[in-house]
Parts: C-alpha cells; sequence; structure tokens
C-alpha cells in the first residue's frame, strides 16, 4: 500500500507530530516547503521508491501514526544527500530516524538486522562477533594469525549502562 | 606523536587489511598509535532504534579517549566518525541529552571531554601529517596506475557537523592519491552510496547499489577502486560477486584501502598489508604499477 492510500482514510494526530517535533531537538521540520530537492537528489528513491519530500509533508500535517509501521521508513540508505541539500535546514534524514525511534516505541515492526545489533552490542559490546574470514588463496586466518592485538571486550558495567540508556525516549 | 585511535567493530572484526595497512604505515610517519581501553560499538545500528542510547555510546568513546590524555583521537571508519560528529553536535546543542549522557558516563566512573579532536584517515593524513610529507614518503611511486576513488557518504555530509572535506565537491581524497604518483579518475557516479547502510533492512537492494558502481567503475579501465570506510569496502570488496549478479554484471574490479595504497608507494611488503586479504583481484592492480 501507498503513503497515499493509507492517508486517505487517516485522521491528522497533532499529538503524535508534535512528539516527533520533541524529538527533533531544533531541526526545523515545519520550515519545508516542498521543493523537492530531498527527492530528487534520493539514493533510495530508484530502489526502493523512497519519497523524502511525502514523509515531510505527511508529519507536518499530522498523518504521523501509520508511518512507523510503513516499511518506506527502514528505506533509508542515510547518504545524507537531503540534509545537506535541503535548503531550510529541515532534513529529512533527521525525520526518518525520529519516525524509526517512534517505531520501536510503540513496538511496530522494526527489520531483524537492528534488532541483532543491539542483543549483539548487549552480549558482547560489539555490534557485529569477531570473525575467521578466507583468503583469495583460500587460507582461513583470524586476527591472532594476522599478529593483532587481541579484541579488548568491555567492562561488565559497559552493559548496565547501555541497558539503562536503551531506556530513554 | 601519540594519536589515540578507536576502530570500531567492522574494522576489528572482519576488516582486518584496514587495520593492518594503518598499523603499518603510520608509524613511518612518527606516528604512534594508541588503543582505547576497550571496544564497542559506536551507536550507528542503535541510532535507528534509539537515538539518545547512540549518542551515549559515541560519548562514551570520547570519554575513554580522555583516560589517553591524548588531545587527537583517530576514527578510521566513515560512520562511527559521523556518528561521533552527530553527538557531539546533540550535547552542544541540547544541554537536558548532554546532562543525561554526562550522568549515565558518571556511574561508570567516566567523563567526556568536548576538546578532543576527531579525525579521519583522509584528514589525517592530507592535513595532521601532511599532503607533503605524504608525497616525500613514497619511495616507490605507483606511476600508471588509474584509480576511481570512493570517498562514501557520511565522511563528507552533512557539512554542518564539519566533516572532512567538501561534500558535492571532495578532492582531499584524490590529492592524497596523486601524491602517490597515481592518477585519479573523475567519473559520473564517484558520489553515488555504496548501499552498506541498508545490509540491515533490504540486503538485496544494498548490493545493487554497490554492483551499479562498480559496473560504472569496471567501464573505466581504471587499475581499482580506493576506499577509505571498512563499510565501502565489505560490499565493493567482500560482496563483489554478489553485487555482480544484481546488476547482471561478471564483476572484476579491484578495490583496496587507501592505506594499503599508502603502503605500497612506501615500499611496504604486501602481506604486512593484508592484500592477501581482500577479496578482489588485488594482485592485478600491482601488477599496473610500472617500474
Amino acid at each position: 500500500m501507498s503513503l497515499v492510500d493509507l492517508m486517505s482514510m487517516a485522521k491528522p494526530n497533532l499529538e503524535s507530530r508534535d512528539k516527533i517535533l520533541a524529538k527533533l531537538k531544533g531541526i526545523e521540520l515545519v520550515n519545508c516547503y516542498q521543493c523537492m530537492k530531498c527527492t530528487s537528489g534520493c539514493t533510495a528513491l530508484k530502489l526502493l521508491e523512497l519519497k523524502p519530500n511525502e514523509i515531510m509533508k505527511l508529519v507536518n500535517l499530522g498523518f504521523v501514526d501509520e508511518l512507523p509501521s510503513s516499511d518506506i521508513i527502514w528505506t533509508c540508505v542515510t547518504c545524507l544527500k537531503c540534509v545537506q541539500r535541503c535548503p531550510q535546514k529541515a532534513s529529512p534524514y533527521h525525520v526518518i530516524m525520529a519516525l524509526r525511534n517512534l517505531a520501536v516505541e510503540k513496538e511496530a515492526k522494526v527489520p531483524e538486522g537492528f534488532l541483532k545489533a543491539v542483543s549483539q552490542i548487549l552480549e558482547t559490546g560489539l555490534a557485529e562477533p569477531p570473525q575467521k574470514i578466507v583468503t583469495r588463496k583460500m587460507e582461513t586466518v583470524d586476527r591472532e594469525c594476522l599478529k593483532l592485538p587481541k579484541i579488548k571486550f568491555p567492562k561488565e558495567s559497559f552493559q548496565a549502562a547501555f541497558m539503562k540508556a536503551m531506556e530513554e525516549k | 606523536m601519540k594519536v589515540a585511535v578507536f576502530w570500531g567493530c567492522c574494522i576489528q572484526a572482519n576488516q582486518y587489511a584496514y587495520e593492518m595497512s594503518l598499523r603499518e604505515t603510520l608509524p613511518k610517519f612518527d606516528i604512534e598509535l594508541v588503543d582505547l581501553r576497550e571496544t564497542f560499538c559506536c551507536g550507528d545500528p542503535v541510532k535507528s532504534m534509539n537515538e539518545f542510547a547512540a549518542s551515549f555510546l559515541a560519548a562514551r568513546i570520547l570519554a575513554l579517549a580522555n583516560l589517553t590524555g591524548l588531545d587527537n583521537l583517530l576514527v578510521p571508519c566513515n560512520r562511527c566518525h559521523f556518528t561521533i560528529s552527530e553527538a557531539q553536535d546533540t550535547i552542544k546543542r541540547s544541554l537536558k541529552t548532554a546532562k543525561k549522557i554526562f550522568d549515565l558516563l558518571k556511574e561508570e566512573g567516566l567523563e567526556y571531554n568536548p576538546n578532543i579532536k576527531i579525525w579521519h584517515t583522509i584528514d589525517f593524513l592530507h592535513d595532521f601529517v601532511g599532503l607533503e610529507k605524504v608525497k616525500k614518503a613514497v619511495k616507490r611511486p605507483l606511476k600508471g596506475l588509474k584509480i576511481a576513488s570512493h570517498v562514501g557518504c557520511q565522511i563528507i555530509r552533512y557539512s554542518d557537523l564539519g566533516r572532512v572535506d567538501d561534500a558535492e565537491n571532495p578532492r582531499k581524497f584524490d590529492e592524497l592519491i596523486a601524491a602517490l604518483g597515481a592518477e585519479s579518475v573523475d567519473y559520473a557516479e564517484k558520489l553515488d552510496c555504496c548501499g552498506a547502510a541498508l545490509n540491515r533492512s533490504h540486503p538485496d537492494s544494498a548490493l545493487s547499489l554497490a554492483g551499479s558502481k562498480l559496473k560504472a567503475v569496471q567501464g573505466l579501465n581504471v587499475g581499482g577502486m580506493a576506499v577509505s570506510c571498512p563499510d565501502c569496502q565489505l560490499m565493493f570488496d567482500a560482496r563483489q560477486k554478489d553485487a555482480g549478479t544484481t546488476v547482471g554484471a561478471k564483476l572484476n574490479v579491484p578495490v583496496v584501502y587507501y592505506a594499503q595504497l599508502l603502503g605500497l608507494a612506501l615500499g611496504i611488503d604486501e602481506k604486512k598489508l593484508g592484500l592477501h586479504l581482500n577479496q578482489s583481484p588485488a594482485e592485478e592492480l600491482v601488477a599496473k604499477i610500472s617500474g
């Protein structure tokens, strides 16, 4: 379903819009005047039909509630061209990140890759475990045989602090 | 001179060649790298789920750098560098968030230091070490080698955060390549994204972004591609075959880290630079160096 279909049945919710504005801490979403510089340069447009200007308009009008459960907010590649080029400093990238955070708060569907990364960080501190890799000549190597220093995993106090940080909204 | 270094996950978990080549090349410029007390995630994958937690992780890096007593921190990964820059900016802009972060750090006995200057490989070599010094150190110029440079997205955008180079026309990376005696060619797809950030949600689309760029580079008749980010290297080098499948092309493009090129020009042994770890045909690039 496209974003427009969702919108035709929805009612604006200004409270949800305020939630996004609060998360943006000074990024001027309301200044967007739909020049579409963001969408014309968007890396994810060709590939996954992300139209940042539509997201900006929907949020500005208060049609926020459908977006966190839409897959469209997970198509951004964070190339940051929209932030760079926005003449109004309205920054679609930041709005999309705020929507992703809202999706987590609302317990909407979050791509597994992100959940995995967070649980991996809780477990080891790193987002991915150190791997053995295979060279072009098919030899298997790891840090030790490459004479790289041992990884210094974080102390136990790290887990507690990170868990607390994840509870903040 | 001593400089603190934060490697991040990707480099320390599988992109060993980047770490090896930096550890080999920087001492030739009298730089001694000092590792932080711990390695952990910079916060990048966390940002999509909880921006506060991401800022906390990034601020924690600067708090650990503070323990070294050094003023300069090298962050060789584009994403880590961006996430730390973003956190620095958030702390400056929001007193409330800053206080929450500082309180959490205090629980571990850590203190945030706003005065630590962070560097990426590109501006570290270009501005801190100095382009002239890099030029002078070259023992084996990379004559005859044409390179397509890929500087990456997050290290040049967005300018308000203070990035290492101009957002629309970055030149430093090309100047660094030229300093080694190689030629950096301009091409239309130069600023296109590698797609790595889509790996967690749309892996096929991520590969097709990498594939289209590699296909363009293959048509340039260059010796290879140089990158300065572990995520970009992962997409263009380790996943090159799969990327080719998504765009219907048989790809055979040597992709190397700039630090590896630098090492070759300084006359360092290929194995010490981890050139055998690249999955793309790095030996074909080396063979194109004449003289």
